[in-house]
């Protein structure tokens, strides 16, 4: 089993260096016309960002003369730094993180929204399942301190006594759930959970996004600067991630697998991906971008957003959202 | 036979511990033992040889400049007395400011690529080897300072012919403290979004709790430190081949007075503030993320949301303390509690010293769920961190130091019949006392460090977690402030500490004490 996925990953692999460097041989007279940019990315390389790989692996970046650089995140590199400072074109944040990082005088827009629900979820086992809101007082809940304002949103939002909930720090890890530490886990829907399906574990998750906790999450975010200076960049970089999104939901175990391929040395695993992929398709699209395409949002989102983040102490205004560049790239 | 025989005993004995924990610990995700490690090892060799060739690359050069840094301002200090005060105060300051706000910023400023992994390999080492080779540039005896006068020679002779002899065994304690420290930094140097590496992989599979992969990073990081260490410690022993002589140097009164420390200090605080402000300022740092010393002022004094910030800082420290100065006791007492025990049992040696290295070499992510295990969610689990990583320094500081004891003073014990306890207690532990306060003033900072570190990546409270809430909410202010903070207090305590060892050493090593 073990040998065979390796074959086939290194199988793969050449394929792509072979690709790569013919397309190096190929490109070389162009090379004048290819604009550098970077787009940094929230966490380590996974099937997260596997849009972004397709649009790399199909060249739809290089045809619109940008060279991407994918600028993998990780536990100790915040994205927005390398924004603001022009190191990054674009980066892939989060509505909350964006507001705060507004608060500080940043001057972000968000351009486009990956996840339209918010991947928030409290995952518990089978035998003490927590299903709605009204399941959390009395719990245990394992979490980053840091998040406790997401679980006092939630509790305000469904009218649960909130100091009913036992709070316990941990770090991220499915390890104290399932020691039996806690009751529940806040984490992604996309992470710990995943994690515990591949240990045989079918972990309950309740989607917080489905109990009021409107949030955009995976959201682009460039400067202001960028948008009145680099348009045409900005709108040649989200036409590649359109593109390579949609190419994902039409076949995310493709996705999957270009995503451990291109990657050998990130000690990925094909089923915890392929689960992953998978799993973020409903969080990512719906009838809306059916209707609208990959990244686009309503105004009712945007209202319903910013009456989250006032729970969670952020005052917004509409504006934050920018819709220039999307209307571009779907050609509104 | 026999000593092949109790040679390969002891690491046996510890392998057999690790295995029965790991059986005791079964099915909770906690702990992978050697032969599932070894399985693991065995069926990935591709993915983990080209993490570590990365890791140990950059952990090596990292070693590398940290270390000739550390030697090079130990000899301008000793060739030029008069700067040696701001010199260590300004490379305490580098070595204080916490990787959770240096990290990002390197990133930054260097790009993607290795740059900020080695950094932060040398600033994990560079300090912990200039403090006891500053030590040990001091070790020596007034008569051969005299002797090099005698010949009308300088500073420069005395620096070539005798402080560079004696520091040699004090140098290499802090290449052996240095060898797991660089590792480390270069493993959470990678969380700053580097591509590949044993860091990369640990946060990896700590998240898709892979716990045989885990263990089997942890145990080959482990297995690097522990092999440096004996490296270094095998070459030390090639080296130095004389008996350490007795160091005989007059009493002297300190001449160092209260306004001329103040001066010390107030000139210290202006170079600072200097490279601070003038440094960000040259580097063109966007004052987005690059806060310069008004913007923190006006933060605490005029701003309106000044006395939350205050509330905020005063609280977090308040929990750190709570955390920090138990852990750095008992770490102190530890590593020299235990390096005396195995001065007077060397046997114990075999066993102890793999574990220790081991401990101090693998990343708290991995081990931080078995210490909540064993110690609970509470502040015992943190002290524990701390004391973990004061603990090694001062461990290996000891045992070096206790082996300085003259020679012919302990001959002249035993030709009394005074038997190993009598030794210990009136030549070793005061030839051991210089290398004692040596790691304890790094201790200071490494406690802070570690403190933070486990509250950012454990336990959620306290600084370290201010400082990654901050850092995740762009108020880069607030992380400005807790570095000052955590930098203010590392140096009072190094202050502190420097107190009580002058009035030490001036009765038991007058040679240490400046003059």
């Amino acid at each position: 089993m073990i040998s065979r996925s390796i074959t086939r990953r290194r199988v793969l692999v050449t394929g792509l260096a072979g690709l790569a460097a013919s397309r190096a041989g190929l490109g070389a007279p162009a090379a004048w016309a290819q604009t550098p940019v970077a787009l940094q990315l929230s966490w380590l390389h996974s099937v997260q960002f596997a849009g972004s790989y397709l649009a790399v692996q199909n060249g739809w970046w290089r045809d619109a003369g940008l060279e991407v650089s994918l600028l993998q995140g990780g536990p100790n590199a915040p994205v927005e730094p390398p924004v603001v400072s022009g190191t990054a074109l674009v980066g892939i944040s989060a509505a909350d993180y964006t507001a705060a990082a507004v608060a500080q005088g940043a001057p972000f827009r968000i351009i486009g929204v990956a996840m339209q629900k918010n991947p928030f979820v409290i995952a518990s086992l089978p035998g003490n399942p927590i299903v709605a809101p009204a399941d959390l007082p009395g719990k245990r809940i394992g979490m980053a301190v840091a998040n406790t304002p997401v679980l006092q949103a939630l509790c305000s939002l469904n009218d649960v006594d909130f100091n009913a909930v036992r709070i316990v720090p941990t770090q991220y890890s499915a390890q104290p759930l399932l020691a039996g530490e806690v009751d529940g886990l806040l984490c992604w829907e996309t992470d710990l959970p995943v994690a515990m399906a591949m240990q045989g574990v079918r972990a309950q998750t309740m989607l917080m996004a489905d109990h009021g906790y409107a949030l955009h999450s995976q959201t682009y975010i460039a400067t202001d600067d960028s948008l009145a200076n680099r348009r045409s960049e900005l709108v040649a970089l989200m036409t590649g991630e359109v593109r390579g999104w949609n190419a994902y939901r039409a076949d995310t175990d493709a996705a999957a697998e270009l995503t451990v391929a291109m990657f050998p040395d990130a000690g990925m695993d094909l089923p915890t991906q392929r689960l992953q992929a998978e799993r973020q398709v409903p969080l990512m699209f719906s009838d809306l971008t059916d209707a609208q395409g990959f990244g686009s949002w309503t105004d009712e989102a945007v209202q319903a957003n910013i009456r989250t983040l006032a729970l969670l102490g952020r005052s917004v205004t509409p504006e934050l959202w920018d819709r220039s560049i999307l209307d571009e790239v779907h050609g509104r | 036979m026999t000593t092949l025989a109790r040679q390969a005993g002891s690491p046996f004995a510890l392998l057999m511990l690790w295995q029965l924990a790991a059986a005791a610990t079964a099915g909770r995700f906690l702990l992978a033992g050697p032969v599932e490690v070894l399985a693991w090892l065995s069926a990935n060799p591709g993915l983990v040889g080209r993490a570590l060739s990365v890791t140990l690359a950059n952990a090596a050069w990292g070693f590398l400049t940290g270390n000739v840094a550390a030697i090079l301002i130990a000899a301008v200090a000793m060739g030029w007395p008069r700067v040696l005060p701001l010199l260590t105060g300004l490379a305490l300051v580098v070595f204080c400011l916490p990787l959770i706000a240096t990290g990002p910023i390197l990133r930054v400023m260097m790009g993607p690529g290795n740059g900020p992994q080695i950094v932060l390999a040398a600033l994990a080492v560079y300090y912990t080897t200039l403090i006891p080779l500053l030590a040990g540039l001091r070790a020596a005896p007034a008569g051969w300072f005299d002797l090099v006068a005698t010949y009308g020679r300088g500073r420069l002779a005395e620096l070539v012919h005798i402080r560079a002899r004696s520091s040699l065994p004090y140098l290499l304690a802090g290449l052996q403290i240095s060898a797991p420290a660089a590792f480390l930094g270069a493993m959470v140097g990678e969380f700053t979004g580097a591509e590949r590496g044993l860091g990369v992989l640990t946060i990896r599979f700590a998240r898709d709790l892979n716990v045989p992969a885990l263990w089997s990073l942890a145990a080959v990081a482990a297995a690097i430190s522990i092999a440096a260490y004996l490296a270094i410690g095998a070459a030390g022993k090639r080296l130095q081949t004389e008996r350490p002589p007795v160091i005989l140097a007059p009493p002297r009164l300190s001449r160092g007075s209260a306004p001329d420390r103040l001066g010390h200090a107030g000139l210290l605080a202006v170079a600072t503030l200097a490279l601070w402000w003038g440094g960000m300022e040259a580097l063109g740092l966007d004052p987005f993320f690059a806060k310069r010393p008004p913007d923190l002022l006006a933060a605490l004094t005029v701003a309106p949301e000044a006395a939350a910030m205050w509330q905020a800082l005063l609280r977090a420290a308040g929990e750190t303390a709570a955390f920090v100065l138990p852990g750095y006791a008992a770490g102190l007492a530890l590593g020299a509690g235990l390096a005396m025990l195995l001065s007077l049992v060397p046997a114990l040696a075999e066993l102890v010293t793999p574990l220790a290295i081991a401990l101090r070499s693998v990343p708290i992510v991995t081990t931080a769920p078995l210490v909540v295990l064993l110690l609970g969610r509470g502040a015992a689990g943190t002290i524990a961190l701390v004391a973990l990583m004061v603990f090694f320094p001062t461990f290996v500081a000891c045992q070096h130091g206790l082996r300085q004891a003259p020679g012919q003073v302990l001959d002249i014990l035993r030709s009394y019949g005074a038997g190993p306890l009598r030794q210990m207690l009136h030549v070793r532990i005061p030839a051991m006392l210089p290398a004692f306060f040596a790691s304890a003033r790094i201790g200071v900072p490494a406690a802070i460090l570690a403190v933070t570190v486990a509250e950012w990546l454990a336990t959620g409270r306290g600084l370290g977690n201010l400082m990654t809430l901050s850092a995740s909410l762009s108020d880069y202010t607030m992380l400005w402030l807790t570095v000052v903070l955590a930098t203010l207090a590392s140096i009072l305590g190094y202050a502190g500490v420097a107190w009580a060892e002058r009035r030490v050493l001036r009765v038991f090593a007058p040679e240490q004490v400046d003059r």
